[in-house]
């Protein structure tokens, strides 16, 4: 116990002997997580924002105008009868339309309630349980008689798919490629401090301590960064992801989506990510070094 | 005791470091190991310290075959080594009582015994006074005491010592190896490198020279070497050096490295 003090107190000093190292692997590693969590998310909004209109890709089926009340029942019970479906939802067009009065401008709300008939349709909102085979549910129901028309925005659930599978891609390959700059710079770091401890390594070295014990203080110089570098990178994706919806609620809202993503909800995962990658980098870039280090070099550094 | 059987290292780049080394060093014995640049000297050493492994030959150490030991026995091994470098390698930014400390720190000592340790060691090399003062502060011969106090603070029963007085003054040089002496006499066995013949000159041990690799002379001391040359190299040492005055060292060079482990475990009070 008094050893891991001793040796955690080691790691400290490491930090503050190079001060001027440590500040700068802080502030590189601390862009590089603070890049990932940007990076995270966006991802995170695309994804809540596509499920989000997946969620409303239902299916309209409008029954005729003239359809009789037997025979909208009879088109409801069809569409029951299909296979991969979650629910059918009755819309009548009486509903529908104070819905729609409701949403309306006041003035227009207005002129609308004078007309005398109602200019809707009886319709059904359908649910489908297997996205993939959404269309064949379309044509199926297509099919059906009594129907005016169907409604569904399939294709722009499929674009946005698309667009996030590609988002997903590239975040990952960002979130990666900056974990590998991470690794260098926590291990370059740690290089850089070995190095300006030569003397210290070779006194242990030739004293009999251990590897491990060697290795101890330059691991806990690598996690401090990475903690410190991880806790930092939160609170700034933190502060430029709510300045970032203050900026574009309007947009957002626009397209329709209220599906905004609290920073909150995912602060914990961040946070535990990005401590955990400062450990990690931190052990693995210090110990690539470390071991490349105490290999190649030896203590007697003698010319003969 | 140290055995060196057919001991031969060549570097990859092609130096034939040492050629066929055969040699014993019994335990409690004291050996300078003399050379020119290039001869072998430092090879010895690594060699000693198992920093190096010969490209063929058997090193033994007290039991243990160099050249078969486990990779993460060596620390262990290393322990019962004090070493000595020509350039102290005192860390600047630490006192003479840390600079000690550390040695003991690094292999796990707890800091009670630490506490009890060092300044024993350190009134054995009489440097009790400068405990707080920082390596740059002290001379050259200072330092170096404070290196062998390191040396010592790990109760090591081999002192490997590499050129201890090459960066210090004459009679300084002639102090260090006189403490030297004295932990040899309280059991210790030390092996120093140097390439000062006059030095050596004055103290009548073993003497053991290296030349392009090979052991060229073994056994005979200098001094009866240069006696027969018609100098008279004492006369020659004692004016160059001035005899130190006497310290008490009793502590230590009158018990086995045993009994000043007890002296110090109850703090030299009695």
């Amino acid at each position: 116990m008094g050893n891991l003090r001793y040796l955690t107190k080691e790691g400290f000093r490491n930090l503050k002997v190079n001060k001027l190292m440590s500040v700068a692997s802080v502030t590189v590693l601390f862009s590089c997580l603070m890049l990932i969590g940007i990076a995270f998310m966006i991802l995170v909004n695309i994804q809540s924002f596509i499920s989000g209109i997946e969620a409303e890709n239902v299916i309209m089926v409008y029954a005729d105008l003239d359809a009789s009340d037997y025979e909208y029942m009879a088109l409801g019970n069809e569409l029951n009868a299909l296979d991969n479906i979650t629910s059918v939802e009755a819309v009548e067009k009486e509903a529908a339309y104070e819905e729609i009065l409701a949403e309306m401008d006041e003035n227009l709300r207005i002129y609308l309630s004078g007309l005398d008939e109602n200019p809707l349709p009886d319709a059904y909102r359908v649910t489908v349980t297997d996205m993939s085979r959404f269309e064949n549910v379309v044509n199926e129901i297509k099919k059906l008689d009594g129907i005016e028309r169907v409604y569904e925005n399939s294709s722009l659930a499929k674009q946005l798919e698309g667009i996030r599978d590609s988002v997903t891609y590239i975040s990952l390959g960002i979130i990666i490629l900056l974990l590998i700059v991470s690794l260098f710079i926590i291990s370059n770091t740690i290089k850089v401090t070995m190095f300006s401890r030569r003397l210290e390594i070779s006194i242990m070295k030739s004293v009999g301590a251990t590897n491990s014990f060697i290795r101890w203080p330059f691991m806990v110089e690598g996690i401090i960064i990475g903690v410190i570098a991880g806790i930092l990178a939160t609170g700034a994706v933190w502060a430029v992801y709510e300045f970032a919806l203050t900026s574009f609620t309007s947009v957002l809202t626009g397209l329709g989506s209220g599906v905004q993503v609290s920073f909150l909800d995912y602060a914990l995962y961040l946070v535990a990510a990005f401590v955990g990658i400062g450990i990690f980098t931190g052990i693995f870039g210090s110990a690539t070094s470390i071991r490349k280090y105490l290999k190649e070099r030896k203590f007697v550094e003698l010319e003969d | 005791m140290i055995q060196f059987k057919n001991v031969s290292k060549k570097y990859d780049n092609g130096t034939h470091a040492l050629k066929d080394i055969n040699l014993t060093i019994e335990k409690g014995e004291f050996v300078f190991v003399v050379g020119s640049s290039g001869a072998g000297k430092s090879t010895f050493l690594k060699l000693m310290m198992r920093e190096e492994v010969p490209s063929s030959g058997t090193i033994v150490v007290d039991d243990i075959d160099l050249t078969k030991i486990k990779k993460r026995d060596i620390p262990k091994f290393r322990r019962r080594l004090g070493i000595v470098f020509q350039d102290f390698r005192l860390i600047p930014n630490m006192t003479v009582f840390d600079n000690v400390a550390f040695a003991m720190r690094v292999i796990g000592t707890k800091e009670k015994k630490i506490g009890r340790r060092v300044p024993y060691v350190l009134s054995l090399m009489g440097l009790n006074e400068k405990a707080r003062n920082f390596p740059q502060e002290l001379s050259g011969g200072e330092q170096q005491r404070v290196a062998l106090a390191r040396a010592l603070a790990n109760n090591a029963d081999i002192i490997i010592a590499d050129e201890p007085t090459g960066n210090v003054d004459p009679q300084m040089s002639y102090e260090i190896v006189d403490l030297l002496m004295r932990l040899n006499e309280a059991g210790t066995t030390v092996i120093m490198v140097t390439h000062e013949h006059s030095l050596v000159r004055c103290f009548d041990k073993r003497v053991i020279i290296l030349d392009k690799g090979n052991v060229v002379s073994d056994g005979g001391s200098l001094v009866r070497e240069a006696a027969t040359s018609h100098i008279n190299p004492v006369s020659e040492i004692e004016h160059r050096y001035d005899v130190p005055p006497e310290e008490d060292y009793s502590a230590y060079t009158q018990g086995t490295s045993a009994q000043a482990e007890e002296f110090a475990v109850t703090g030299g009070a009695e």
